[in-house]
């Protein structure tokens, strides 16, 4: 260190390249103020202006709460992100478990990745691929009437539960992964004490695991409920049209009535829909290790 | 370390065989129906054929939109890892007073729908008097993979030990020289993955893509236009060709992931 401060002093007019460099993260900040920042900016700013060009006035959002149409689409989001958040979190904890309790170390990378690859290409494809799978002619249906005879009537696509299901499979996914992430640091000694002490494997999971645990699981949560919140592509194959998200109205409004300032209040409403649901995130202050 | 009993061992390992199973099933139906030679997409299965492949590489749209979407992936992904890189190195090698909030503020759009970055460029670039194009997808889809790519490449610059870079400056190297001969060499895996993996993102997104262009598409918007106007029998061997990319590209970027962890 003595040799390295004295060969700066040879060269003055140079600055240690180790400190200091904030300069190259300016293209990334520009990028993300000029559009990301700004565009959201300006469409929160769009959402005060009346149809008539007016405002600032609330006149957009007093149209959308009296919209029965419109709470819907925000209700049906809601859930639908809620619900494929609990179905996914009840398949992902013993899945991550399996990953990091039974399966060697090994092998744990390869199944990881069985679990994952699926999900490299869009949403559209593997909607899409369900259609074929759960439509009353598809797949499941076809085999039902083989085996128990008949014509079977799933009546499961274009539902809501069909959404679910179609979300909840990414959520399994992306919560695994999160959760399976923070459970392989848990340290091996606290259950093999639990053990010893002649505490049984659910006590094991329920008092040390799950806790433990608990900050891959928020992250992976919220992420899923974001992404859900907000997808577009799900809903309309597998859902079906007839009971829109807040996403499909969005849309339509921007690609069919060229409503600027209506699009952007419904945008606005899921920014903050957004911004509420991270908010377990800031719980995590010390575990921000993870999103790191 | 302990683990679960034989039966708690089986149970978990059904579960897990059974979500793998329903996870691959509809893919290994769209693979089956891309071979059949039923016009509609009902069983029983009929004859085998290639002539939903052929058909694919004969029209026009679908050649159109894959030769705007490898072009536009292009240049997404050689966008954001080149910023990706100069923004991690700096972020290793800075310290300043809200590190942590200017960090997050680069990430953010990994916790956004892409649905939000799509309208919001969408209204913004209407009302400054851009027409929707294939330039703002691009724009739009560098914004999307920034954040995978920064996180990426961080984590390996922060793995590296400063020693070299150290000496090299030491021996009176410039900045610039240091980072070309010893920083990107000893990341270069790291580099050449988040190329590729930033090129699959980019040439699978859909959303943004569907928000900024409107009469030149791209492959994922062809594919989206025909599932919902109405059907096509060849949009299974499309569907079958994107995926088995995606997965192949992915495949190729762990690949050259574990290869840097050998190394290290």
């Amino acid at each position: 260190m003595v040799a390295f401060r004295k060969q700066k002093r040879v060269l003055p007019g140079k600055t240690s390249p180790i400190a200091n460099l904030w300069q190259g993260i300016l293209p990334a900040l520009v990028l993300m103020g000029a559009f990301f920042i700004v565009p959201i900016g300006y469409m929160v700013g769009l959402s005060f202006i009346g149809p008539e060009g007016d405002g600032p006035t609330l006149a957009n959002y007093g149209t959308f709460f009296a919209n029965d149409r419109f709470t819907d689409a925000l209700g049906r989001s809601l859930l639908l992100a809620s619900a494929a958040v609990a179905v996914a979190s009840v398949f992902a904890y013993p899945l991550a478990y399996f990953l990091t309790f039974v399966v060697s170390t090994k092998r744990r990378m390869a199944l990881l990745f069985i679990l994952i690859a699926p999900f490299w290409t869009s949403f559209t494809i593997r909607a899409f691929s369900w259609q074929l799978v759960l439509s009353d002619s598809g797949v499941v249906a076809y085999w039902l009437g083989k085996i128990f005879g008949g014509s079977v009537s799933l009546g499961f696509l274009y539902t809501m539960a069909a959404s679910v299901f179609g979300l909840a499979l990414f959520g399994v996914m992306l919560i695994t992964l999160m959760v399976f992430s923070v459970m392989a640091t848990i340290d091996g000694r606290l259950l093999e004490a639990n053990r010893d002490l002649g505490g049984s494997e659910m006590r094991g999971f329920v008092e040390i695991v799950l806790p433990l645990s608990l900050p891959g699981w928020i992250v992976g949560a919220v992420l899923t409920f974001i992404i859900c919140v907000g997808d577009y592509a799900v809903p309309t194959l597998l859902g079906g049209g007839f009971k829109p998200v807040l996403a499909q109205l969005m849309l339509s409004t921007l690609k069919g009535t060229y409503d600027l300032s209506m699009a952007a209040t419904f945008a606005v409403i899921l920014v903050f829909v957004v911004l509420v649901a991270a908010l377990p995130l800031s719980l995590l202050r010390r575990q921000t290790r993870l999103l790191q | 370390m302990t683990g679960p009993g034989a039966v708690g061992r089986g149970i978990l390992g059904l579960v897990f065989s059974a979500t793998a199973a329903v996870i691959y099933l509809p893919i290994v139906v769209m693979i089956v129906f891309s071979f059949n030679s039923g016009r509609y997409q009902v069983m029983p299965f009929r004859e085998f054929t290639l002539g939903w492949y052929r058909r694919t590489f004969q029209d026009i749209q679908y050649l159109e939109g894959l030769a705007n979407s490898l072009a536009i992936a292009a240049c997404v992904s050689a966008t954001a890892t080149v910023i990706a890189f100069i923004c991690a190195y700096s972020l290793v090698n800075s310290k300043f007073p809200g590190k942590t909030a200017v960090t997050l503020f680069v990430l953010a759009p990994l916790a956004v729908p892409l649905i939000l970055i799509g309208i919001s460029l969408r209204i913004y670039f209407v009302s400054i008097g851009l027409e929707p194009s294939l330039a703002l997808v691009f724009v739009g889809q560098v914004l999307y993979v920034l954040p995978l790519a920064v996180l990426n490449i961080r984590n390996r610059i922060a793995q590296i030990p400063r020693s070299q870079e150290e000496a090299a400056w030491a021996l009176g190297a410039s900045r610039t020289r240091t980072i070309l001969e010893i920083v990107v060499p000893s990341c270069k895996f790291s580099i050449l993955a988040t190329l590729i993996i930033t090129f699959t993102f980019a040439f699978d997104e859909f959303v943004i893509a569907y928000f900024l262009t409107n009469f030149s598409i791209t492959l994922p918007i062809k594919i989206w236009t025909t599932l919902v106007t109405g059907f096509d029998p060849a949009i299974n061997a499309v569907g079958v060709m994107v995926f088995g990319f995606s997965i192949a590209s992915g495949i190729v970027a762990q690949a050259i992931f574990m290869r840097k962890d050998k190394r290290t």
